[in-house]
């Protein structure tokens, strides 16, 4: 057989291969930080987890990849987003249903006739909602600070981007950093989005993360190679999860008035006995707004609820959020001081993980309070790890 | 001095126990019975100017437990940079008073930190603004609705109610208040204005030694609108406080450490003069670019030449520039440092700059939000010698973390 005659067939094969490659999303190359996987820097589980709250963002706007990159950069141990949909099904890294805060829609003439009002968790919420923009729409868009006393010198420079994106640079860090992706409103996001052959938000989510290799239960081998907390305000939602993934999953609890977007349920019945026995089977941990923890008033903390007590009595971790560096953040019993609040919390309350707008000063303070375990034959971070243990012994015992 | 008025002191209860004892009524009469009314008299004459002594000496007749062992109170650091309660823990109390600089001592302040003014009356007082609006409730004193004034100030005309106008009881009868908003306001209305003297008494009574660091704080207008019938000025009755409790000596040397005192001010001239009057280490204030100095009208550049802060330094161990001009900013950025550190190092002066505050509003962007990332900036990267701050408990604990673990 002459080649002339292979000739044709060999390119169309050829030419199905580079399809196949490019469906497939990875480069065909291992990446450089891939080849070297043994010996990553592992996930530190000795002291509460630093939960980098949609990336840096109280430097950077939130959830783009310079956000996460930042904080990865800053020393977190997770990276945590919220996953909507756009109008063609493709899941993205975005926190609100509609774009108007943290973009500049605005001033896009092209989507003018975009804005709607729909109905959201019982609110009719009106501006430009994710759901009616393709991704190459939304790619056309650029992300803004969402909060005026905060840097607003990136704005206008960097894109929404993929659940994918998000994952790639998880991967792709010099050391073992986890996700923690929200399946965000997946009420809302299930009724104005269809996938074929009849699939859901929930399943596309944890396809995404199967494909990418998420998988185990907490602590398990797999799952210290590629740590990872699903998180979701919805029960059906993370109940459905569990028979997909058995990678471990967080209930967030919303504020005191909020009821469930799924089952309607009002606060007081999810932070129950009863229904901490019920949900146990399906998640590890929840993650309640901090303020119904220890509730505030005059700015002033009250004391704190047994709620910590309750679900660590069921075995299962709390990650309360957001904390923030800005004064008016901060209560006044922490006299400004963002440390104080990380220690009035990890110390006093003895949370599991921190979802912080502020990577790199929880990681300061945790570093200067809570060095990790030296690795074993490193001498030198052991001296130092063992004088600055005995520096915290003695300096109690000091006066001031 | 003191050890006078102990002995005074102690003189004066024993002699009160044993008339008490004796019943005086019944000795006087024994006494006059005995040797006449004139040595009576003497008897009571001395009584009265023995008691008149003691409570003339300012101090209480009976030694503060803290008194008894002065010799164990922990010693001042000075391994590294100090921490300066700037008015006292202002973050969390209204700014100089009593409870400001006691917070501030229990968060492990070196020095407290005041600005001494003058009343009407001539008593020195701890108060940052020459007046009352804006940290006191004077406003809604009606007595006192007549007292609102404009005055010239460094060149400015200020209008409200000025801390001159008034006596020490009725300035007393005030009650301070938070300055900014956005701070804690739950002790408005709580706290008077305290006297130089009751600030001294709270440093010298704390269970460690702890440093003052009081500025003699607008003399030209204060010596324009108070004077004292002895034609003595501010800068004057400042020293003379110091010296009754005791403060004296030169940097580090051994009465200085038992008693540490840095005397500030804006005013080159105020410092020349007290010079003459006592070695206590002094620091040169210096104020924004576009601020002169108000006494011999000198441009922030001119007292920031090399050959100025050559002639200071005869007279000053230090400068205490506001830290955006030792680092300007732009659009909330840091630029590239001004070599005013590196140059006043360089004539063996300290660098003390203010003021360093948490909120997030008087933070750059550089610092993340973040207090604890901008004083590693100017502790370590800058490398100052001490820090004005108005949250003194956090600057403590920055300093305790690091001193403890190597630099990161």
């Amino acid at each position: 057989m002459s080649s002339s005659i292979m000739g044709p067939p060999c390119s169309i094969l050829f030419l199905l291969l580079l399809l196949v490659a490019r469906a497939a999303a990875r480069p065909l190359y291992p990446l450089p930080s891939k080849v070297d996987n043994g010996e990553r820097q592992p996930l530190q589980t000795s002291r509460p987890y630093n939960i980098a709250h949609r990336g840096s963002n109280g430097e950077i706007p939130e959830e783009t990849a310079f956000a996460y990159l930042r904080a990865i950069e800053e020393g977190a141990d997770f990276i945590e987003t919220d996953i909507l949909s756009s109008k063609d099904g493709v899941l993205i890294c975005f926190h609100d249903v509609t774009l108007d805060n943290t973009t500049d829609i605005a001033h896009r003439k092209e989507f003018a006739d975009r804005k709607r009002t729909y109905e959201v968790q019982g609110v009719n919420t009106t501006g430009f909602f994710t759901v009616d923009f393709t991704l190459k729409e939304l790619k056309s868009l650029r992300v803004k600070q969402r909060y005026p006393f905060r840097d607003q010198q990136y704005n206008g420079k960097f894109k929404i981007i993929t659940f994918e994106e998000f994952i790639a640079i998880a991967l792709d860090a010099p050391r073992v950093v986890g996700i923690y992706p929200e399946i965000k409103n997946p009420v809302f996001i299930n009724e104005h989005v269809k996938w074929p052959k009849g699939k859901r938000f929930e399943d596309k989510f944890v396809g995404t993360l199967k494909k990418y290799g998420y998988k185990g239960s907490y602590m398990s081998k797999d799952w210290l190679k590629q740590p990872v907390f699903i998180q979701s305000f919805a029960p059906t939602s993370l109940i459905y999860a569990s028979n997909l993934t058995d990678s471990p999953k967080i209930f967030l609890i919303d504020d005191v008035t909020i009821p469930t977007q799924d089952t309607n349920q009002s606060y007081w019945e999810i932070t129950s006995d009863k229904y901490f026995d019920f949900i146990k089977q399906y998640v590890v941990g929840i993650g309640p707004w901090k303020d119904t923890v220890v509730p505030a008033v005059h700015n002033y903390l009250q004391e704190p609820t047994d709620l910590v007590a309750h679900a660590h009595a069921h075995n299962l971790q709390v990650h309360p959020y957001t904390f923030r560096n800005e004064n008016q953040c901060l209560h006044f019993d922490f006299h400004q001081d963002p440390y104080q609040e990380y220690e009035y919390w990890i110390q006093k309350i003895g949370v599991d993980g921190i979802f912080t707008d502020f990577t790199g000063s929880l990681h300061i303070y945790q570093e200067m309070t809570t060095p990790p375990h030296p690795k074993d034959g490193g001498n030198d971070d052991h001296v130092m790890s063992l004088l600055h243990k005995i520096a915290l012994l003695v300096s109690p015992y000091e006066k001031v | 001095m003191e050890a006078a008025a102990l002995s005074r002191g102690s003189s004066f209860i024993f002699l009160v126990r044993f008339l008490c004892l004796i019943r005086i009524p019944f000795v006087l009469l024994r006494v006059r019975d005995i040797t006449g009314d004139r040595q009576c008299a003497g008897f009571i004459i001395l009584i009265l100017v023995l008691y008149i002594g003691a409570a003339g000496a300012g101090r209480p007749l009976s030694p503060l437990p803290s008194k008894a062992d002065d010799d164990v109170k922990k010693p001042l650091q000075t391994s590294r940079p100090y921490n300066f309660a700037h008015r006292g823990a202002n973050g969390e109390f209204p700014e100089e008073t009593a409870p400001a600089y006691m917070k501030a001592i229990k968060e492990g302040a070196d020095f407290i930190e005041a600005d001494i003014q003058a009343t009407k009356d001539g008593i020195l007082v701890c108060t940052h603004d020459v007046n009352l609006d804006d940290t006191t409730d004077v406003a809604e004193h009606m007595e006192f609705a007549d007292r609102r004034t404009m005055y010239e100030v460094q060149g400015v005309n200020i209008t409200g109610w000025f801390v001159v106008d008034f006596t020490l009881e009725e300035l007393q009868s005030l009650r301070a208040k938070q300055r900014y908003a956005f701070r804690d306001q739950q002790y408005n209305g709580k706290f008077p204005i305290i006297t130089f003297e009751e600030y001294i008494s709270i440093a010298l009574d704390a269970d460690r030694v702890v440093g003052i660091y009081p500025e003699i704080k607008n003399p030209v207008f204060v010596n324009k609108h108070v004077k004292w019938s002895d034609g003595k000025k501010l800068e004057d009755r400042f020293v003379e406080m110091l010296q009754k409790y005791g403060y004296r000596g030169s940097y580090m040397s051994k009465e200085w450490l038992k008693q540490p005192c840095f005397i500030q001010s804006f005013a080159p001239t105020s410092l020349i003069y007290i010079s003459n009057l006592t070695d206590l280490p002094k620091i040169f204030l210096i104020d924004d670019v576009t601020i002169l100095t108000e006494d011999t009208n000198q441009t922030y550049a001119e007292i920031t030449s090399d050959s100025f802060l050559n002639h200071i330094k005869d007279y000053v161990m230090g400068i205490g520039p506001w830290k955006d001009t030792v680092v300007p900013p732009k659009d909330n950025y840091l630029e590239s440092a001004t070599d005013l550190v590196a140059r006043a190092h360089a004539l063996g002066l300290q660098v003390h700059p203010y003021t360093f505050r948490n909120e997030n509003s008087f933070l750059h962007f550089d610092f993340h939000q973040d207090p604890y990332v901008e004083y590693d900036y100017w502790i370590n990267k800058i490398g100052i010698d001490g820090l004005f701050t108005d949250f003194t408990g956090s600057l403590h604990r920055y300093q305790e973390w690091t001193s403890s673990v190597s630099k990161m």
